[in-house]
This record gives C-alpha cells, sequence and structure tokens, in this order.
C-alpha cells in the first residue's frame, strides 16, 4: 500500500513540474470564474452555486480526460513503466497510485473555487448543505472519468487517442442516457437512467445526499480502476 | 544465483528465446552477447521478471521468478535498455522514488550513498531533463542500486554515449560490482569483454557460445599461414587437426596457404613435417592470433549462414 502512495505523490508532483498541471487548473478557472461572475453573481439570482456545479460537470468532461491521458499512456511511450513493473510495487499499486495522484490533482484544482464560496457568503447568505454535497459530486464525478481515462490510458501509448476515447465514451454515455433513454422508452429508458451521471450529479447540486449515487460513482470507479489492472497484466504477458 | 531453466518465449508466431539454460553464480559479472534481435533484451526481462516465459523457469536464489515475484524483485536492480527516466524530477527525487518503491530502510541514507558511488552529489537537484546523457545514464544507474541489490541487470549500458562517457560509465559498472552478481547486456564486444569475467554469446534466440573470455578462446577455431614455393594443399591436407586449406599466390610467385584448425588444435609442428617430406621450400609458418571478436563474428555468421 505504501507503494501506492509513493507513486500518487510523484504523480500529484509531476502534474505540477510540468506545465500541464497549471494549464489545467489556470483553464478550469478562467471559464468557472467567468461563469460563476456572469450567471451567480448578480443582483436578483439565488444565493447558491448551483450554476457553478452545472458548468463544472460539463467542464469536468474535457478537464478529466486531460488530467488521465498521460496517467499510463506517456508511461507506455517514454518506457519507464518497464522500472516500475520490475519494482515490487505490483500492478494494483502502480494503477491505484497513480489513480490517487490524479484524484488529488483534481481535489487541488477544486480548491481555490472556495474562493466563490466565500465570494458569495460575502454578498448574501447562502445554505451550506447543498454547497457541500455539490463539491462532494463534483470529486465523485472527476474520479469516475479519471477512472475510465486512465483505462484508456492504459490501452494505448498515445495520449491524445486516450484524452479522445475518454471523451467520447462520455458524450455517448450522456447522449445514450438522455436521448436514447428518450427515443426508446420504458423498459430500456428506466436502465439508461440508471447510468446517467448528469442527473445523479444534478442531485447532489441540489443537496440531495443520496447514497445510490455516492455507490454507483464509487463502484464505477473501483470498477475501471480493476480494468487498468487487468490491462497492465495483459500488457506483461503480452 | 540465477538459474534459467529451458527457457521460451513465443510473440505470437515469432520464436524470440528457444530453450535457454543458463546457471549463473552469485558475485559473477557475466556479459550477454548477441547481435540485435539475438533475444538478449527478452532473456534479462525475463530474469528481471517484468516478462514471464512462454515455457520453462527462472529462478532467482531458489525462488520462481512468476510465482515469488514480489521477493524476486527486491533482490533485483534493473536499467532497462533505453534508460527511461522522468525528465521533470530531480536527480535525487527521482532516485528517493525508487528506493521507496523498493520500501528502502533510511530511504536518505541510500540515496545520499547511491547519488555519491554514481558521482552525481554535484548535480542532486538538478532536473533529469537537463542533464547530458552519460550523466543521465548515471542516474539510472543510481536508482537500479539504491535499494542495494544482490544482482544487477544493466541492458545496453553505455548506447549513445560518446567515447569519454563510455569510458567513465564502464569504470563506473567496474566500481559497482563489489560481491554483487552483474548481468550486462551488450551487442558490442569490448563492453563485456572488459568488464565481465564470462561471456555469453546469444544468436537467434538460443546460447552460441558460454565461458571466461580464455575459455571462448580455446572454442575458436584457429588458422595458420604457410608460406612456400609450390602448393601445399596435398602435404597439408589430411594432417589431424587440419579442417581446410585455401591457397593464394604471392607477388613473387610463392604460395600463401590458409589453414582452418579445429578449435584447440596445435599444427605447427605436423605441416613443418609435411612440407619437409614433401620437399617444399618454407619461408612462413605462423599461427594466426584469433580475436574474442573473430569468435563472435565466426558465431553469429555461422547462424545467419544456417
Amino acid at each position: 500500500m505504501s507503494a501506492a502512495f509513493h507513486i500518487a505523490h510523484r504523480e500529484l508532483a509531476s502534474f505540477f513540474r510540468s506545465s500541464i498541471g497549471w494549464v489545467v487548473i489556470a483553464l478550469f478557472l478562467l471559464v468557472s470564474g467567468v461563469w460563476v461572475a456572469f450567471a451567480t453573481l448578480r443582483p436578483g439570482e439565488p444565493a447558491s452555486l448551483r450554476v457553478f456545479f452545472g458548468a463544472s460537470q460539463w467542464l469536468l468532461l474535457v478537464v478529466a480526460p486531460a488530467i488521465s491521458m498521460r496517467l499510463l499512456a506517456e508511461e507506455w511511450r517514454s518506457g519507464t513503466i518497464e522500472p516500475l513493473m520490475a519494482s515490487p510495487a505490483g500492478d494494483w499499486a502502480v494503477a491505484f497510485g497513480k489513480y490517487l495522484g490524479a484524484v488529488g490533482f483534481l481535489i487541488v484544482m477544486l480548491l481555490p473555487t472556495l474562493a466563490y464560496v466565500a465570494l458569495l457568503a460575502a454578498v448574501s447568505d447562502p445554505e451550506y448543505g447543498p454547497i457541500i454535497t455539490g463539491y462532494l459530486g463534483l470529486v465523485l464525478v472527476g474520479m469516475t472519468y479519471i477512472a475510465v481515462g486512465m483505462w484508456m490510458s492504459s490501452l494505448t501509448s498515445n495520449q491524445v487517442i486516450a484524452f479522445l476515447t475518454t471523451l467520447f465514451f462520455f458524450l455517448l454515455l450522456w447522449l445514450a442516457s438522455s436521448e436514447g433513454a428518450r427515443l426508446l422508452g420504458p423498459p430500456w429508458s428506466d436502465a439508461l437512467y440508471t447510468v446517467s451521471i448528469g442527473l445523479r450529479v444534478s442531485d447532489f447540486a441540489k443537496g440531495v445526499l443520496d447514497t445510490g449515487h455516492i455507490v454507483f460513482f464509487l463502484a464505477v470507479s473501483l470498477l475501471f480502476v480493476g480494468l487498468t489492472v487487468a490491462s497492465l497484466e495483459v500488457r506483461r504477458w503480452r | 544465483m540465477i538459474e534459467v531453466e529451458d527457457v521460451h518465449k513465443k510473440y505470437g508466431s515469432l520464436h524470440a528465446v528457444r530453450g535457454v539454460r543458463l546457471s549463473i553464480r552469485a558475485g559473477q559479472i557475466v556479459g550477454i552477447l548477441g547481435p540485435n534481435g539475438a533475444g538478449k533484451t527478452t532473456v534479462v526481462r525475463m530474469i528481471a521478471g517484468t516478462l514471464p516465459p512462454s515455457a520453462g523457469r527462472v529462478r532467482i536464489a531458489g525462488l520462481d521468478a512468476i510465482a515469488e515475484t514480489q521477493r524476486v524483485r527486491r533482490k533485483l536492480g534493473y536499467l532497462p535498455e533505453s534508460n527511461p527516466l522522468y525528465p521533470e524530477m530531480r536527480v535525487a527525487d527521482y532516485v528517493s522514488h525508487r528506493a521507496r518503491l523498493y520500501a528502502t530502510p533510511h530511504t536518505a541514507d541510500a540515496v545520499a550513498r547511491a547519488l555519491k558511488r554514481c558521482w552525481l552529489d554535484d548535480v542532486a537537484t538538478r532536473r533529469i531533463g537537463q542533464l547530458s546523457k552519460g550523466y543521465r545514464q548515471r542516474v539510472g544507474l543510481a536508482a537500479a542500486l539504491v535499494h542495494e541489490p544482490e544482482i544487477l541487470i544493466l541492458d545496453e549500458p553505455t548506447t549513445g554515449l560518446d567515447p569519454s562517457q563510455i569510458a567513465e560509465t564502464r569504470e563506473l559498472i567496474r566500481s559497482l560490482a563489489g560481491d554483487r552478481t552483474m548481468l550486462i547486456v551488450s551487442h558490442i564486444l569490448p563492453e563485456v569483454e572488459k568488464t565481465c569475467d564470462r561471456i555469453v554469446i546469444f544468436s537467434s534466440g538460443t546460447v552460441r557460445a558460454d565461458g571466461s573470455p580464455a575459455e571462448l578462446m580455446q572454442q575458436a577455431p584457429g588458422r595458420t599461414i604457410v608460406e612456400c614455393k609450390g602448393d601445399p594443399t596435398q602435404a597439408i591436407t589430411g594432417i589431424a587437426g587440419v579442417d581446410a586449406v585455401s591457397t593464394e599466390k604471392t607477388s613473387d610467385a610463392w604460395i600463401r596457404a590458409y589453414v582452418q584448425t579445429k578449435p584447440g588444435a596445435h599444427v605447427r609442428e605436423s605441416i613443418g613435417r609435411a612440407l619437409v617430406q614433401a620437399n617444399l621450400p618454407l619461408r612462413e609458418l605462423r599461427d594466426e592470433t584469433v580475436s574474442l571478436e573473430t569468435l563472435y563474428l565466426r558465431l553469429i555468421q555461422s547462424e545467419d549462414d544456417a
């Protein structure tokens, strides 16, 4: 387990050693900040960050694959996976450590947005419950995006392919669970609504803390971390 | 220390390693030599536990390299062929990261020791990407040995270095040996000839020769040069130890004969006697010195011809 934490620590630090980490954070803060400034900090608007959480869910669709695309694809490309796989760390520690590092980066990226909460509190009297659940929802959805993105990254040595396959995976899922569900109707729509990320995130933004949603995001994340381990094993045996 | 037991590796229809057997004692410095594509790297990857064999077994200090891979990996230090490193990391941070992956006790001391042994003290805080290739090679070596492995595997450790860096890296490798078992993979003969006390020559996925440089020289077929007035072929052919004779005319109309001999055969005396009996005036009769390089080239060429 300690090897996983060392890998996570190296991974997290590497985001800040290269320009990618700073660029991703800057772009996320710029777009979300503009969104909050124009849609929330206006006279007559409710004192909530629901707009920010809704927008961030979509921003994460692009930002999370940008975080996850290099996790293993870059290791394959540069060959640094070889000393890692020759170490006693094991494939679970490699996959879990990299995942933890990327999730750590996601949390660091979200931390400056607490300024929006402070700003809201300075000009109004917001309800903190939906803000806390909203952040929890964002972290959980980000974790899911990153887990899927890491699996895609384990399948290729090309970061662009890892980015695009993750992005299109979630765009297809969104299309299927919205337009697809409407077109197909019951009973298919029930199954498609179950995998709808948007519906679950909107509950969090409203302040609804549903353990079913939490279990869903954690289970999907764990599944894709497990698939990443399988992918590492397969590559080793090929 | 290292037992490679009838190991095979197949990649689809490509049979890259075919029944390799090796037994390496503790403390030996072994050079794995062969042309590109001979299967050397595949074999060391199977020893390092990063690649499972298709058949056969690798045991390290009595442990199965696959079934007990975690314990085996702790005993190994591995520098892969292209020396992959994280260019954005600082030298000391990277060596420390590798030490932690191996759960090395007293990490700070171990890192300081590795940096000192690899002459990296002066660049410890520099980013790896800013270093010359020679320095990066030393970083790879420091990272491979920071956990004090019993076995050090170095795959093409001087590839891409300039001559002064090559000399420097060879000196460093020799200084790192100590009581450690070392495997040095190379396709360059002087690389292993100068560093190793045992050489294993690979070609087409099999071991073609194995022994100390002196033992390998014994295995090498020899060549004796004869210069006489008249064709000596008839007189020489049939002498025990002679494989083949070829001749050419010299500029002053004498005949120079090249006599191929079996490994370890000493035929000069018999040739001299045969030429005297044949009444052929003789002005030169000498054994040609066979270098390890000649043997190596003959071994890999004979495989190519087969």
